[in-house]
């Protein structure tokens, strides 16, 4: 297993954001994370990534155990991460916030630069280099905290709600990116979603979260009909009536 | 024994002055997250007030209270007006930066009018006079400004909790935005927190005038007493305020009797000890 | 081998060389540096002498303090102490052991950084304005300290012997020779400076400054960050105390562990434009001959205070308008043409 997750729980407080949850993901494969708001979706992914410390439970990443590691170590680890509300380095041109990531590997300015670069014309980023971000639309801030995230040379991308607010057009766009950095880079993908066209086309496998628990797991089709996954999205009559 | 008790008893006084000091302070944050940098630079104007017109206009020094509130009052709310609405917009370090300005073009202005040389207030009521109760004996002006300290916290604190107004500012505090949507005026919400934090800066001061010199530059040992005892009670707290103001009071009369010189250093000490230990303080949020 | 010779190049030609920078910017800093240099042999008058050394100073204050300040976006208000360890590092080793001037600088600023240290770890785990309080009171309780203690010297501060001019060991000159040691000072700091700018620290510390979390998830140990940046800087500020004492020859806590000290190093390089290597020298170029002039001018009259009014007007208009500075001022005009020119 790439990565296992053994019964999560994260409490904050009496609010149980995160309960029992366990799943694993093999290399290379694009597993999807979908539910309502509310699910705990974003909650799970920081207690991976290491900006939460689960509160019970078990995350391991390549046999090693990675449980309340801090962020920094497990993106040293290979774990990347791209965030639901955008994280630019504002004061940094495009090319140096890749660069950032770079340097997470790389001592030496310009091989940072020239990875950078690099990684910039695989996201067709390469106009925008010298620009701001906050100078560009969001389609674009989007493919840069992309960017960043590979520049680290990550094993499993991370990506939280990486779709949202974007058109029918940018969407299949970033799909296309996505499948093309995931086969070049050999990666594995976990995407939370909420625009189901974008997560459904592009995940081999869903698991389905509510109320803090995991209560699906499959293929896209399998999960899309299933009685508790519609009940959680539109509620018990309609779970009936399928 | 009588010792200990008048020791205390000071502190609870100097206390109840420097958590009047405080309520301002957290005021302002509450409401809009902004650490007023200029606060001891209202106080120090409402020293000069009461100076001004008790020693010019032979005024008791209680009488111009109300005075010395006005012009906190109306301090605040220009400073709100011309300078902080500005920015609040910008960046954390803008907003230090901005009521740091503030706070040495005050002080500096006073200085620029009337010179740098320390005054003391020599008639009035309670000056230089003082009471004796079994054991203790005290200060009538510190007496009376503790006294005064208390009935302002309680004033503010009804204001607060019992009035629509209260409730309109503590709606602010929590979330502007929500508080917009229902309509509250944030802008007007955030001039009058600075108007009052003004207004019971300018009374401290005034207070502290019966007994304390008066120079352009007490504001800073003033701000820095105050950000101990927010930090302490908790940023935004009004009840955490009192609370911290007497126990600050307590630390700096224990601390002034036996080490006297490195009094303040305690102070500093117990705020640096506060926000790393237990950054919420007593009561904030 | 090839690879450590390799390094050293990389560090030298980043240290000298300013090719990132645009030819105006260029031009600029040369004709600075040449008046600067010509300086003393030009204006013989000592208040303009003493105008300049006080400019040098306080743009390498700023420099310093733009590291962790600027370039990490962490207001410290407590730079004085720093300078403050060192000078009386100097002072101290001086008057007690007879210890030459260069001898006494490695040590103060081991003072300056062991300190810093120390209290790093607990103070960065505060934010914004806490954070910018605690530096306060802890430059205030040192404040308080020295003033206590005996063995520094107290309130009374520490006196140094005047040896007679030029001299090496103290580094104790006439007025033209003291403006050169600034200026050298002054000189290796900013070439630091263009050396740190460009390097895998920069990068990563200003990551931290404009998003924690991204620089997390980017592989940067945030805290660690920005504990070497304040180390760095303290460091920094120790030098400037070690000239301060060799120029003035004396100190006390109050002139030189005081609070409006740490104000003015952060406020001269935030007037300037912090985060940028020339935002400090803006600052201070400004601030100044302004502060010196004016208050010489007023101060002759009586008037207390209208320097500061000033300094104080310009920083609420700066603080309020463009927080980024002069500088900030300048690269948004740039970018405006750019943009449009693009």
């Amino acid at each position: 297993m790439f990565l296992e997750v053994k019964n999560l729980h994260k409490e904050f407080g009496g609010v149980v954001a995160n309960a029992g949850i366990s799943f694993g993901l093999e290399k290379g494969e694009i597993v999807g994370l979908i539910g309502p708001n509310g699910a705990g979706k974003t909650t799970l992914f920081n207690c991976i990534a290491g900006y939460y410390k689960p509160t019970s439970g078990k995350v391991l990443f390549k046999d090693k155990d990675i449980t309340g590691w801090p962020a920094h170590r497990t993106s040293r680890a290979g774990i990347g991460r791209t965030f639901q509300i955008m994280r630019m380095l504002e004061r940094l041109t495009v090319e140096e916030n890749v660069m950032v990531g770079a340097f997470c590997r790389i001592n030496d300015r310009e091989e940072a630069r020239r990875d950078a670069q690099e990684i910039l014309e695989l996201v067709n980023l390469k106009e925008e280099a010298n620009a701001h971000p906050t100078e560009l639309p969001i389609a674009t801030q989007k493919r840069i905290e992309l960017a960043r995230a590979l520049a680290i040379e990550p094993e499993l991308l991370t990506l939280d709600e990486i779709a949202a607010g974007l058109n029918p057009l940018e969407t299949i766009q970033i799909i296309d990116t996505l499948r093309r950095i995931h086969k070049e880079k050999n990666l594995t993908l976990l995407l939370t979603e909420h625009v189901m066209e974008f997560i459904m086309r592009i995940s081999e496998r869903i698991i389905v979260m509510a109320a803090g628990r995991k209560i699906a797991e499959g293929s896209p089709e399998e999960v899309a009909g299933k009685e508790e996954v519609i009940k959680a999205y539109l509620g018990e009559r309609y779970a009936k009536g399928k | 024994m009588a010792l200990a008790a008048q020791i205390m008893a000071s502190g609870i006084l100097m206390g109840s002055i420097f958590a009047l000091v405080a309520l301002g302070l957290t005021l302002i944050f509450g409401v809009m997250n902004i650490v007023n940098f200029a606060h001891g630079e209202f106080l120090m104007i409402g020293m000069y007030s009461v100076f001004l017109i008790s020693t010019f206009l032979s005024i008791e020094p209680l009488v111009s209270l109300p005075l010395a509130a006005a012009v906190g009052f109306l301090l605040g709310i220009i400073s709100y007006y011309l300078l902080i609405r500005y920015l609040l917009r910008g960046p954390m370090m803008a907003q230090l930066f901005g009521t740091f300005g503030l706070m040495l073009f005050l002080r500096y202005l006073v200085m620029f009018i009337l010179g740098p040389s320390p005054r003391v207030i020599q008639e009035g009521v309670l000056i230089g006079k003082t009471v004796s109760l079994s054991w203790f004996t005290f200060d009538m002006s510190k007496l009376a400004a503790a006294g005064f300290s208390i009935l302002l916290f309680v004033l503010v604190s009804w204001m607060i909790e019992r009035t629509k107004l209260g409730r309109a500012l503590r709606a602010t505090s929590i979330d502007a935005e929500a508080a917009g949507y229902m309509g509250i005026d944030t802008e007007k919400m955030n001039a009058l927190a600075w108007g009052i934090g003004g207004a019971t800066a300018g009374i401290a001061g005034g207070l502290l005038a019966n007994f304390y010199y008066v120079t352009p530059t007490i504001g800073m040992l003033f701000v820095m007493i105050a950000f101990a005892t927010v930090a302490l009670g908790g940023f935004g707290s009004v009840r955490g305020a009192f609370i911290a103001g007497l126990i600050v009071g307590l630390i700096m009369m224990v601390a002034g009797q036996y080490l006297s010189q490195i009094k303040l250093a305690f102070v500093y000490l117990a705020y640096f000890l506060v926000v790393v230990l237990r950054p919420r303080g007593l009561f904030g949020w | 081998m090839v690879g450590k010779m390799k390094a050293v190049i990389g560090v030298l030609r980043d240290t000298f060389s300013f090719n990132d920078l645009s030819l105006s910017e260029r031009i600029a800093f040369a004709a600075f540096l040449v008046f600067v240099l010509f300086f003393p042999w030009i204006v013989h008058a000592s208040y303009p002498r003493a105008v300049m050394i006080r400019f040098l100073l306080f743009a390498m204050y700023g420099l310093g303090w733009n590291l962790i300040g600027g370039y990490g976006g962490q207001v410290d208000l407590g730079q004085a102490k720093n300078v403050g360890f060192g000078a009386f590092a100097t002072a101290l080793m001086i008057t007690w052991w007879g210890v030459p001037f260069w001898v006494s600088v490695p040590v103060g600023i081991i003072v300056a950084v062991a300190e810093s240290f120390a209290v790093a770890y607990p103070m960065f785990r505060l934010r914004g304005h806490y954070f910018a309080i605690a530096t306060l009171c802890v430059t205030l309780v040192w404040q308080q300290l020295f003033l206590f203690w005996d063995w520094t010297g107290g309130a009374r501060g520490v006196e140094l012997p005047i040896k007679s001019t030029p001299n090496f060991t103290y580094m104790q000159f006439g007025a033209i020779g003291y403006h050169y040691f600034i200026f050298a000072l002054f000189m290796a700091e900013f070439l630091f400076m263009n050396w740190f700018r460009k390097s895998k620290m920069s990068y990563q510390l200003q990551a931290v400054r404009d998003n924690e979390d991204a620089a997390a998830s980017l592989g940067i140990n945030v805290t660690w960050t920005k504990v070497k940046a304040y180390l760095i800087t303290a460091a920094m500020g120790a030098v400037g105390g070690s000239f301060y004492v060799a120029y003035h020859l004396y100190i006390d806590p109050r002139s030189v562990m005081q609070l409006d000290l740490s104000i003015l190093i952060a406020m001269t390089a935030m007037v300037g434009g912090a985060g940028s290597i020339w935002g400090p020298i803006l600052g201070a170029a400004i601030l100044i001959p302004l502060d010196m002039y004016l208050a010489a001018l007023l101060g002759g009259m009586g008037f207390y205070g209208i320097d500061f009014m000033i300094y104080a007007l310009i920083i609420m208009v700066i603080a309020a308008r463009e927080p980024r500075g002069i500088w900030g001022i300048i690269e948004r005009a740039r970018r405006r043409g750019y943009v449009l020119r693009g």
